[in-house]
This record gives structure tokens, C-alpha cells and sequence, in this order.
């Protein structure tokens, strides 16, 4: 007992406690991590592709079969082979962000949570030197941490696109800034929603402690979630007065106060589930801090 | 160096029965004054008994003077048990009583139960204890 | 630095209002540097104790202190082993000690949980789901150990291991309890497979405690009695007494000499413990309380 506690001040501190934990979390969510890494590779090379030889390509189609000029004739309305690559590519990448709540939130419930739970390993964590608070903000915090530069680059690179390609939407017209794939990929929203998701899945895995069930249940909410957003996000700002509550009848100048006011209901959906996982931990543990 | 066998079955408690096996091992010789005694720890990985009934036995040894402990060193071996020699005189006539008790017609488990008893009504203070 | 590893008051937790208590007005004291046996059927509170004194449970009623201080706060203290040993499935066995390093920046000693993993021979590459239920518990016990806690908290450690593995993982835990004199708590159903090991004994029935106190004094405290049926018991308490035919026999805790005719023996652990654990009226004796007073 003795030598425990004269050895213990004394040994070295090898690094901060937060890289500690960190790194463990890196270390337990490896695949995650990768998987993450990988789907953040395609969107973004999906999305480089079409911004440069697959732009390029479809307009080149679109000369050669005879438009582009003064009178386009009926078949201009009618995209090649090019352009279908394009479209799918640009839908691919989009897509992507899409389903991207889904998955963080199943994740987060089935994985991040509640398999720990359920093994016991969330025990073995909380009985190292971690305290069940802290566990649960690594949590968070590091999938956060890795979320946002990829969903971020992956927005910026979709706004260049679909600035570079406002002459291919004009004259096809298949793609408009108010569709939901569309207005989500183009903004913070894109960002946003995962953390909500990632919120809603921790919680789901706090509450019903087992991986499975908690995957169901997390991927149920986050779609129930991104299901009445998408159903309210014409209300979300005033429209001059008479004009139906619509989104194709909001102006296109009503895109970032569209944003920001469902970015700003999203976020308070994710700092309500983060509050609640803790309340709910510190209930069941007991623990401080 | 000694190793020591414990029983957990045999109903001795384990401290005596180090304390015992040492004392076997003073009597056969195969500890000698000046040799050290297994550490605690060496005990306890050989046997996966608790370090503090070593400890007891060792410190029971050391009470009846036939072991130290030097700090840091270890435990050792102060002096040596002699055994009754073959030829003492308690010998011989332990010798004629069992003659005598064979020709009465004695079976060896009748004697030993026989000298059992006497050994504990003679011994009473310190049964169970070496 | 406190002479106490685990001090229970009136400590009580349930789960659910309607269910019966798991625990329900503990009170013991365990003195630091001993190895402490938990026994009791299942659905006794062996686990819940445990997680308790963990910080992974809060008390619904009484208190509990650990190392002198609330579980939670000597989290850094102590270690714990759950009964399912988990561990991560997907981990090597050095990922998983570095996971322990890593989780314990300030007290890891690398040394000693390789130590402890070398000596059951296991590959540092092999991943956590290939190992046996025996190995498992070497690599979590190597995890805990590696921590250089004060208090080894242990559920159930040596369930589902062959007698090899078990004598090996029990040597490991008395030469680190030899070496740094950490106290260790391990629970078990099996009485024979902690005797020896053990120098102190808690032993749970119903969610109460029946017995608690220095195994040696607890063991000298009993008498298992043999005589004619009929024979007066006299002034002593009485665990538990049994007629066959004309034998009687009784575990008995002697206030004074017995009578005549009467024989006396000195009974097992697991006499004791079984004696209790038939008799569930038969009064509780806790001998560290008295301790604790001197």
C-alpha cells in the first residue's frame, strides 16, 4: 500500500489526460474512423470529378449533338451518356450528405453507445482513471471533431460545383437550390445535421443500453427528425404576404436566413440530447464531474 | 531452500502447515543455520496462497527463535531442530513398548491410535501447532 | 492515507420500487492490505456490492467510502474486474494495454501488465476474440493491475477457468498483493476455491450481511459440535443443529466451555459458510466492527 501511494506522484505524466482518452477513443472506433475517412474520399473525389472532366465532358456532349447555340432543337431537353454520368455522380455525393444523419445517428446508438453498454466495456472505461462524464464527452466530442471538417469540405466543394454549373442547371434545369438534397448540401446544414444525429443516437444508447435496439431506435428518431424539418423548413422564414408557404416560392435570397434558423433549431435538438445523456449517466452512476 | 505443499483439504490451517514443513525441513536437514527462507512472494506465486498467512507463519517461526528476518535481506535460518538421535535412550524404550504391545496382540493401527491419544493428552497446549 | 480500504454504513440499494432489495442495510468495515473474500449464493448483492464500492452504482440509501474517500472520487485507486471480463473484441492484447495506458496517464505501469500477460503466454498480437475465457481474465487482470491500484475490486474473477488457470491467476494476484500490499476483494459462490487465499471474509445472504471480520477469528469464533441428541447447547448461539439418529450435530459460537460428553472440532470455511447460508435466521456476527473501535 505504501509504495502504491509514495510511487503514484511520482510517475511521470506521459501526456494530458484529454489526448489519453482521445486516443483511446481512436483506438476503440478504428474502423468507424476509417470508414469515415473512406466515405469522405469518394464524396470528395465524386465531387472534384464532376467539378472538372465530368463538367467538361457533358458540356462537350451537349455542343456536339448541336445546342448550345442560338435555337437549341427538342432534343437539348434530353441529356447523352455524359451528362447522365454527371447527374448520378453529383447525386451520389449529395446523396451522401443525405443519408449521413442516418448513419452517424445508428452508429452512435448501435456502436458508440450502446454495444459499450451492453459488453460492460463502458464500465471498464469508467473504472480507468475516466470519469463517466468525461467518457461521454470524448464520446461527443471526438466523432464531432471528425464530422465537421468532412462535412464541411465536402459542402464547400458542392457549392463550387454547383456554382461552376448554374449554366448546365439552367439549360437542363433538373436541379433547384430549394430541393432538399440540394439546400442541405449547399449550406451549414450539411454540418448540422449529423451533430443532431450524433446527439440523438448517444441518447438512444444511454436509454435503451443495448446495440442493436438502440441502432434501431436511433436511426428511427434522426429519420422522424430530418422528416419534419424537411416538412416545416417553408415556415422558417416570413414569406411576403399572400404567397403560399412553399419552398420553390421562397426567393432564392431567402436561402442563408433559411439556413441559419434551421441550423439554430438543430443545434438546440443536439444541446437538449447532450444534456439529457449526462443527466441521465449522472443518475444512473452517481458520479461527479 | 524449501518448497512448501499446502493442503487445503487436510483441515490444518495453512499458516501451521508452513510452520510444520519448515520444521520437517530443520529436522531432515534440508534447511541448515544461515539459509534464507523463500520470500512471501516467491510463496505466494508457487502456492497462490495470501502473502499475510506467510507472513504469520514466518513470524511464528521467528517467535520460537529458529528464524530472522533481516531487513531487506529476508528470512533466515538462526539454528537447526535436532531430531531425538537413534540411539537415545527415549528411543530404546519406545522400542521395548511397542515390542511389548505387538506381542499383545496389537494391530499397527491400534498402536498408532494408542499412541495418538497419549500424544494429545501430553500435548495438549500445543496441538494443531507443530 | 486511511488504514481503511472500504467502509460500509447502513449501505442499502435497490432497483425498482417494488423488487426486493439487493443490498439493504450493509454495514462493515474492511481494514487495507487484506484479501477479502465476498461469498454468498447468487442474487446474494455480491455484484452490486462491488459496483458500489466501483463508483459504478450510487447507494439508494446508507453510505459507502473507499480508500477514505466516496467511490467515485477514488476512481484513480482502485481497479475493478466485472464477471464477464469485458474487454474489446476487436483489440489486440497490446491494444488493449495501451488502452489502459492510455486511460490511466498517471499511475500506468506498463512493465507490470506485460509482466502479467507474458506469464500466461499469450501472443501481444492476438486479438481479445480469439483468446479463452482464461486468458481473457489474464489480459483483464492485467489491465487492472497494470493500473497499480489500491483496492482490487473482483467479481466472480475466477468463474468459467480450469484449475490450472485458476491457481495461475490467483499466484499472480497474491505475489502483486505480496509485493505492493494491495488490498483485494474478490466475490465468488465457490468457497473451496478461495480458501487459503483469502484473510477475510464478507459473507452477503438476502442482501445482508451474515458474517464479516478476520477469516481466522471468524473460524475460532465457531464450534461444530458433536454429541447425543438431547444434549443441552447450553448458553451458546446456536447457528445451526441437526439430528441423525442419536448424533447430534451442531455449529455452534461458544460463549463458554461445553458440557461433557460434548466434542468440539474446529470447523472449515466452508462449514461455516454453509451453516450460515441454511440457516437464514441465525444472527449475524461481525467481528470487524469490534476491531474497528480499538
Amino acid at each position: 500500500m505504501s509504495a502504491a501511494t509514495v510511487g503514484a506522484p511520482t510517475a511521470v505524466r506521459r501526456f494530458p489526460e484529454p489526448r489519453g482518452l482521445f486516443l483511446a477513443m481512436l483506438r476503440v472506433h478504428r474502423s468507424a474512423l476509417l470508414f469515415w475517412a473512406a466515405l469522405v474520399a469518394v464524396a470528395v473525389g465524386a465531387l472534384l470529378w464532376a467539378l472538372g472532366p465530368g463538367a467538361d465532358s457533358a458540356w462537350a456532349e451537349y455542343r456536339a449533338s448541336g445546342c448550345g447555340g442560338d435555337s437549341p432543337n427538342l432534343g437539348c431537353d434530353l441529356p447523352g451518356p455524359a451528362h447522365g454520368r454527371y447527374d448520378t455522380v453529383v447525386a451520389c455525393a449529395s446523396g451522401l450528405l443525405a443519408v449521413l444523419p442516418v448513419l452517424t445517428g445508428a452508429w452512435a446508438g448501435g456502436a458508440l453507445i450502446g454495444r459499450e453498454l451492453e459488453s460492460g466495456t463502458a464500465r471498464l472505461a469508467w473504472t480507468q482513471s475516466v470519469t463517466p462524464a468525461r467518457w461521454l464527452a470524448a464520446k461527443l466530442a471526438v466523432p464531432a471533431l471528425l464530422l465537421v471538417p468532412g462535412t464541411l469540405v465536402i459542402t464547400l466543394l458542392h457549392r463550387a460545383l454547383w456554382a461552376s454549373d448554374s449554366h448546365l442547371q439552367r439549360v437542363l434545369g433538373w436541379r433547384e437550390w430549394h430541393d432538399d438534397s440540394v439546400f442541405e448540401a449547399n449550406g451549414i446544414l450539411a454540418t448540422a445535421h449529423p451533430l443532431a444525429a450524433l446527439a440523438l443516437g448517444v441518447l438512444a444508447g444511454l436509454v435503451v443500453r443495448r446495440a442493436l435496439p438502440a441502432l434501431a431506435v436511433a436511426a428511427l428518431a434522426v429519420m422522424a427528425l430530418v422528416y419534419v424539418l424537411d416538412d416545416v423548413r417553408p415556415h422558417l422564414w416570413p414569406m411576403p404576404p399572400g404567397t403560399p408557404v412553399l419552398m420553390h416560392r421562397h426567393p432564392s435570397s431567402h436561402f442563408w436566413p433559411l439556413q441559419l434558423v434551421e441550423t439554430g433549431i438543430v443545434l438546440a435538438v443536439a444541446a437538449l440530447a447532450t444534456a439529457a445523456s449526462f443527466a441521465l449517466l449522472r443518475r444512473r452512476t452517481g458520479a461527479a464531474v | 531452500m524449501v518448497e512448501y505443499r499446502i493442503d487445503r483439504r487436510s483441515g490444518v490451517a495453512t499458516y501451521v502447515q508452513i510452520v510444520q514443513q519448515t520444521k520437517q525441513a530443520l529436522r531432515l536437514g534440508l534447511l541448515e543455520p544461515g539459509d534464507r527462507l523463500p520470500t512471501a512472494r516467491e510463496v505466494v506465486e508457487a502456492t497462490a496462497i495470501n502473502p499475510n498467512t506467510v507472513l504469520k507463519a514466518y513470524r511464528e517461526l521467528e517467535r520460537e527463535g529458529l528464524v530472522e528476518a533481516r531487513r531487506g535481506l529476508g528470512t533466515f535460518v538462526r539454528r537447526s531442530l535436532g531430531a531425538a538421535p537413534a540411539d537415545s535412550p527415549l528411543r530404546a524404550e519406545l522400542d521395548a513398548w511397542a515390542a511389548r504391545a505387538r506381542a499383545a496382540g496389537l494391530e499397527h493401527d491400534d498402536v498408532a491410535a494408542l499412541f495418538t491419544s497419549v500424544l494429545d493428552a501430553h500435548f495438549a497446549d500445543s496441538k494443531g501447532d507443530a | 492515507m486511511t488504514d481503511t480500504a472500504i467502509e460500509a454504513a447502513a449501505l442499502g440499494r435497490r432497483f425498482g420500487r417494488r423488487r426486493r432489495p439487493a443490498l439493504d442495510g450493509c454495514s462493515f468495515r474492511l481494514p487495507a492490505g487484506r484479501v477479502c473474500a465476498v461469498v454468498g449464493p447468487n442474487g446474494a448483492g455480491k455484484s452490486t456490492l462491488l459496483a458500489l464500492a466501483a463508483g459504478l452504482l450510487r447507494p439508494t440509501d446508507g453510505s459507502i467510502t473507499v480508500l477514505g474517500q466516496a467511490p467515485a472520487a477514488s476512481r484513480e485507486r482502485l481497479a475493478y474486474v466485472a464477471q464477464n471480463k469485458p474487454l474489446h473484441p476487436q483489440l489486440t492484447v497490446t491494444g488493449t494495454l495501451r488502452l489502459g495506458r492510455d486511460l490511466n496517464p498517471r499511475r500506468w505501469d506498463a512493465g507490470a501488465a506485460e509482466r502479467i500477460v507474458a506469464e500466461g503466454d499469450l501472443d501481444p498480437g492476438a486479438r481479445i476474440r480469439s483468446l479463452s475465457g482464461g486468458q481473457r481474465t489474464r489480459v483483464a487482470l492485467a489491465l487492472a493491475l497494470g493500473k497499480r491500484p489500491e483496492l482490487l475490486l473482483l467479481d466472480e474473477p475466477m468463474a468459467d477457468l480450469d484449475p490450472l488457470a485458476r491457481h495461475q491467476l490467483m499466484a499472480t494476484l497474491m505475489a502483486d498483493a505480496a509485493d505492493r500490499g494491495t488490498t483485494v476483494v474478490m466475490s465468488s459462490h465457490v468457497v473451496a476455491e478461495l480458501e487459503g487465499s483469502c484473510d477475510h471474509l464478507l459473507l452477503l445472504g438476502g442482501g445482508r450481511v451474515r458474517l464479516a471480520g478476520p477469516l481466522d477469528d471468524l473460524l475460532a469464533a465457531h464450534t461444530l459440535v458433536t454429541g447425543r441428541a438431547g444434549d443441552p447447547l447450553g448458553p451458546h448461539t446456536v447457528v445451526e443443529s441437526r439430528t441423525t439418529g442419536r448424533q447430534l450435530t451442531a455449529l455452534v459460537r461458544p460463549t463458554g466451555p461445553l458440557g461433557d460428553g460434548v466434542q468440539g472440532d474446529r470447523p472449515s470455511l466452508e462449514e461455516v459458510v454453509l451453516a450460515h447460508l441454511r440457516s437464514p435466521d441465525a444472527p449475524p456476527l461481525l467481528l470487524d466492527a469490534r476491531e474497528a473501535a480499538v
